[in-house]
């Protein structure tokens, strides 16, 4: 009863604020979700074969259920969605399969004031709803790769480092990697030399296993111009992992990550970031570092709104620009978005 | 429950032979012939011996239509978790030697490991030419595999046969593949990746966990256990 009445509340404020209170299609394609997630995500979903051996799934997120409807009955202009209902999916180490999904997005849009608005918008209706002082987290996935790509590695490594900032289990194996300082792969180039040299002679723009020769011989020739050895992993490693703690006041962000920049001798290029230029009227707003990890899709500024003194994250969203066009949008279309952590509210 | 203890010997090939062979070394005759899929045990309690397919016997097992059977190890861990918890691995056996692998075109000579793959596959992720492709004839292994070395953009084109020839066919990129001595991925012209075997496989005898939960069909199958350890031909 508790959750009906806090979703029924939450709700009736974002219709007040303008955003529409839609319902999304229960099935969909599991080939959108496929092409754009890989196998990853396959085995989460909840899948069928039709007659004609087409597969479909269950909506796995609503996100995603919104970006599609976007997608096929709205297609241009700014649409503010929200929606409560059910996703369904497997999650690891979670016995159920129905997951309750409340949350807004904005998309079609990269104004920086609907970034204040979505944060602003969930804060308070959190506030409002739960009767409990809130804190925010925020942070700017772009800050991460300005650090990378500032670091002195090989561009497989930055970009690496970047792909796989999302999954902080795998991501923290790489940085194990990088300062053990391990390189196995100047020693194999020795014994492809001979082919290197042989497929030069070949016609360039054949094609081996849906590769160009020449993509092949270029990126060979790119890891021996670039090999790892010539890097301080151990200094990298360390930089990143210290950079990752970074959890301060929003108000002292800037100033703490400038003279971590100068006391690592990078540049984050930090007045190119927009988060700064946010203004918000509470105080108990911090930079972290560390959030935003949990989805592949962000592409910005990303927040959490938790509950300090239990340490209950209460919601989380952030900016994903890329997300439309992998689900089959045309052109490049902005959003932002955020859901409540509905399991938490039950905590409070 | 009945009182007659089913057996499962693969059908076909060597892992056949070599299967009865370790009943042959430790006196228990199976009457065997190429057409006939049912047998059993001449001088031996009450029994049958039922010839499927290696993989077939795996699923018998975990459902209990079969006690207890000789199948690949690389088939018992590519099934599904629910059907890998109602089966115990009594030994592993000295045949069927073979390892799972992930092997590239021998002309990606830029590709020595999971680590370089997984840049490859954001490059066909970035010119939107759809996903890698990796054929194979062990889908759940591979994605456990390649998911735990940070390959996310690829996608599984399931193999029944001739996986060697998929990526010179245009039907994948790149095969995951079980290999003995390597020499048929060479001859097709694949190479296996510097880090890229992950299962080491034999064959090895399963029992069905609910067959040991039946006190009659428990000390049978001991007993015949007992008979295949004791001969030192049957090395474990």
């Amino acid at each position: 009863m508790k959750l009906k009445k806090y979703s029924e509340a939450l709700l009736n404020i974002f219709k007040k604020k303008g955003f529409q209170v839609k319902e999304f299609e229960n099935i969909i394609e599991s080939k959108i979700i496929i092409e754009r997630s890989g196998e990853i995500f396959k085995k989460s979903l909840l899948s069928f074969e039709d007659d004609n051996g087409k597969n479909f799934s269950l909506r796995p997120d609503l996100t995603i259920s919104a970006c599609l409807d976007y997608i096929k009955n709205v297609k241009k202009g700014v649409y503010k969605y929200a929606y409560f209902d059910q996703a369904y999916r497997r999650t690891f180490g979670k016995k159920s399969l129905v997951r309750n999904q409340l949350g807004c997005e904005i998309i079609g849009s990269s104004n920086l004031q609907l970034n204040l608005e979505i944060i602003n918008l969930i804060d308070e209706s959190l506030k409002k709803v739960t009767k409990n002082k809130t804190t925010i987290k925020l942070n700017d996935i772009n800050i991460f790769y300005s650090l990378v790509d500032s670091l002195k590695l090989p561009l497989r490594w930055r970009l690496r480092l970047k792909r796989h900032f999302w999954r902080p289990e795998y991501f923290n194996a790489l940085i194990s990697r990088l300062s053990s300082n391990s390189d196995i792969q100047k020693n194999v180039f020795e014994i492809d030399k001979n082919s290197y040299f042989k497929m030069k002679k070949l016609n360039q723009t054949g094609k081996v296993s849906g590769r160009k020769i020449s993509e092949i011989l270029n990126r060979f020739e790119k890891k021996i111009k670039e090999p790892r050895s010539n890097i301080d992993g151990k200094r990298v490693a360390r930089i990143v992992s210290e950079f990752l703690k970074i959890n301060c006041s929003f108000e002292n962000a800037k100033s703490k990550l400038k003279k971590f920049e100068i006391k690592n001798n990078l540049n984050l290029k930090l007045d190119s970031f927009d988060i700064f230029n946010l203004k918000f009227k509470k105080n108990n707003i911090f930079l972290s570092t560390n959030i935003g990890r949990n989805a592949e899709y962000y592409t910005g500024l990303v927040f959490e709104i938790y509950k300090k003194s239990k340490n209950l994250s209460l919601a989380s969203g952030g900016r994903y620009d890329n997300l439309m066009q992998t689900l089959g949008a045309k052109n490049k279309i902005p959003a932002i978005g955020g859901a409540i952590n509905y399991d938490n509210l039950l905590k409070l | 429950m009945s009182k007659i203890i089913k057996i499962g010997l693969p059908s076909k090939g060597r892992l056949k032979d070599e299967s009865l062979k370790v009943f042959r070394k430790c006196n228990l005759s199976i009457k065997n012939s190429k057409r006939n899929y049912i047998s059993e045990i001449k001088n031996f309690n009450p029994n049958e011996v039922i010839f499927s397919h290696a993989r077939e016997i795996v699923e018998r097992l975990a459902d209990n239509s079969l006690d207890i059977g000789i199948s690949g190890y690389d088939l018992l861990k590519e099934s599904l978790p629910g059907i890998q918890k109602n089966i115990q691995v009594f030994s592993r056996l000295n045949f069927g030697f073979a390892v799972l692998v992930v092997a590239v075109p021998d002309a990606w000579i830029d590709v020595q490991t999971i680590a370089d793959l997984e840049e490859i596959s954001f490059e066909f992720k970035d010119k939107n030419i759809g996903k890698l492709r990796v054929a194979t004839k062990y889908p759940n292994l591979t994605n456990n595999f390649l998911l735990s070395k940070g390959l996310t953009q690829y996608k599984i084109v399931n193999s029944l046969g001739s996986t060697e020839i998929y990526p010179f066919t245009d039907q994948s990129e790149i095969i995951t593949d079980i290999t003995s001595t390597g020499s048929t991925l060479k001859a097709n012209k694949l190479r296996i990746l510097k880090d890229g075997d992950f299962l080491k496989s034999s064959a090895c005898i399963l029992i069905a966990k609910k067959s040991l939960k039946d006190k009659y069909k428990k000390t049978i199958i001991h007993k015949l256990l007992n008979k295949i350890k004791k001969t030192p031909e049957n090395e474990f």
